[in-house]
């Protein structure tokens, strides 16, 4: 590998690299494995770099995609469930993200942190019941029929939580998500 | 299935959430419908975002090198994948700093525009051949004011150059003075604190003055002057 390829992915992990820690840490908990999981995430954004096309979404987005699909693998294959869902057989309201704190990291990039801010509060206004779906999807990786069974609520009415949440959460966050035209 | 229907799938297939048999459906479907998979990036927008809802955690400081590990041990990228991800980085990245930018400029850029568009109304007036000219002075003093009178459009462009501006809760109130006549008020103005200032005022209509005259009243003007003026001017030798 070339220099210059070396030092596009130790940017690409030096602008990230937190992001996708702490996301890797939400799902699966423990540090060995979210270190594993966020060395294989950047592993995969890398062997697939060629395959990003920016006129599609955001670096962000693809890569939370990249880190939770192989966060949740690894969950499975280690027989587990989610650090998320563990918590969810034990918590029944107030969110899970907040309390899923690792050591807290001041996070000097404002932007960022604005990103954070608007997100948690968006998350936050959003009612529980539909917050609770998407949680669970997202953090916990489960179906909707998977969720339907954990909350013992009709499959319909999942469905409909997790859609009404996504475009809530949509038209809260539309000013931080580029639209691409169809 | 119609397309509304298809639509649902959207936020469930973005969040991973569409059950197996639904999911090679709606996958299908995404091939040829554009406006849907317009509306699954934007809800893998949405889960992108997501990611910044747990409470952050710095990674250990090896780990940056475990990741550098691992990629080269993956393959050897083409530099050209690797410029790719950089730009498309940088780009992301750079989309907030870049917009909010965007808005600082076109404020600016807005603020600008007004101030030419002020500047090119005062020169428009300035320069024609109906403009008469006459200085403000205090007595035995320089002057301090000159006003430019555009009698084709009957305006009046005050500009003053050294004038501190009026004491708290005055303003200077501006007279046009017809011999044997009232005073008629053109306006009220307050210089900056440099004593710099261009104004422009409409002449009232009908008044031709022989005198222009500047008092010092309480803020919002006065009907007639309350005091003597201390700045007085003659149109006389020149119109």
């Amino acid at each position: 590998m070339a220099a210059g390829d070396e030092r596009a992915l130790g940017e690409l992990y030096d602008r990230h690299g937190s992001t996708v820690y702490a996301l890797a840490r939400a799902i699966v908990g423990e540090r060995a494995d979210t270190e594993e999981v966020v060395a294989d995430a950047f592993g995969q954004a890398w062997r697939t770099a060629g395959k990003f096309d920016p006129a599609r979404g955001t670096v962000t987005a693809w890569l939370a995609t990249i880190t939770r699909t192989r966060a949740l693998d690894l969950v499975r294959a280690r027989g587990r469930r989610s650090k998320v869902l563990a918590r969810a057989a034990q918590e029944s309201d107030a969110g899970f993200a907040t309390p899923l704190a690792a050591s807290d990291a001041p996070d000097r990039d404002v932007e960022r942190q604005e990103a954070r801010q608007l997100v948690k509060q968006s998350l936050g206004e959003l009612p529980e019941p539909q917050r609770r779906v998407i949680e669970l999807a997202y953090f916990g990786g489960l179906s909707h029929s998977e969720i339907a069974a954990e909350l013992k609520e009709p499959l319909g009415t999942v469905k409909t939580r997790l859609r009404a949440g996504m475009e809530k959460l949509r038209d809260a966050l539309s000013p931080r998500i580029s639209r691409v035209e169809p | 299935m119609n397309e509304h229907r298809w639509a649902e799938h959207a936020a469930a297939y973005a969040l991973g959430s569409l059950d197996p048999g639904e999911r090679a459906e709606f996958e299908q479907h995404l091939e040829t419908c554009a406006s849907c998979r317009a509306e699954v990036q934007s809800f893998h927008e949405v889960t992108g975002l997501l990611a910044q809802s747990v409470t952050p955690a710095a990674p250990p400081p090896a780990l940056r090198q475990r990741v550098l590990r691992t990629a080269r041990r993956v393959r050897p990228i083409p530099w050209l994948a690797a410029a790719a991800v950089v730009v498309a980085l940088l780009g992301a990245y750079g989309y907030w700093r870049a917009e909010s930018q965007k808005r600082a400029f076109q404020t600016a850029l807005a603020t600008a525009q007004a101030q030419l568009d002020s500047t090119q109304q005062v020169v428009a007036a300035l320069l024609d051949s109906s403009v008469a000219i006459t200085d403000l002075a205090a007595t035995g003093k320089a002057p301090t004011m000159r006003l430019y009178w555009n009698r084709a459009r009957n305006i009046v462009v005050v500009t003053a150059f050294d004038l501190p501006p009026a004491p708290a809760g005055r303003t200077y109130q501006l007279w046009a003075i017809e011999k044997g006549r009232a005073p008629v008020s053109v306006g009220t103005f307050n210089p900056p604190p440099n004593g710099r200032a261009v104004i422009t005022l409409p002449m009232p209509a009908g008044v031709k003055p022989d005198l222009s005259a500047v008092t010092d009243e309480p803020a919002g003007g006065s009907p007639q002057p309350t005091q003597q003026p201390f700045l007085v001017g003659s149109w006389q030798r020149r119109t």
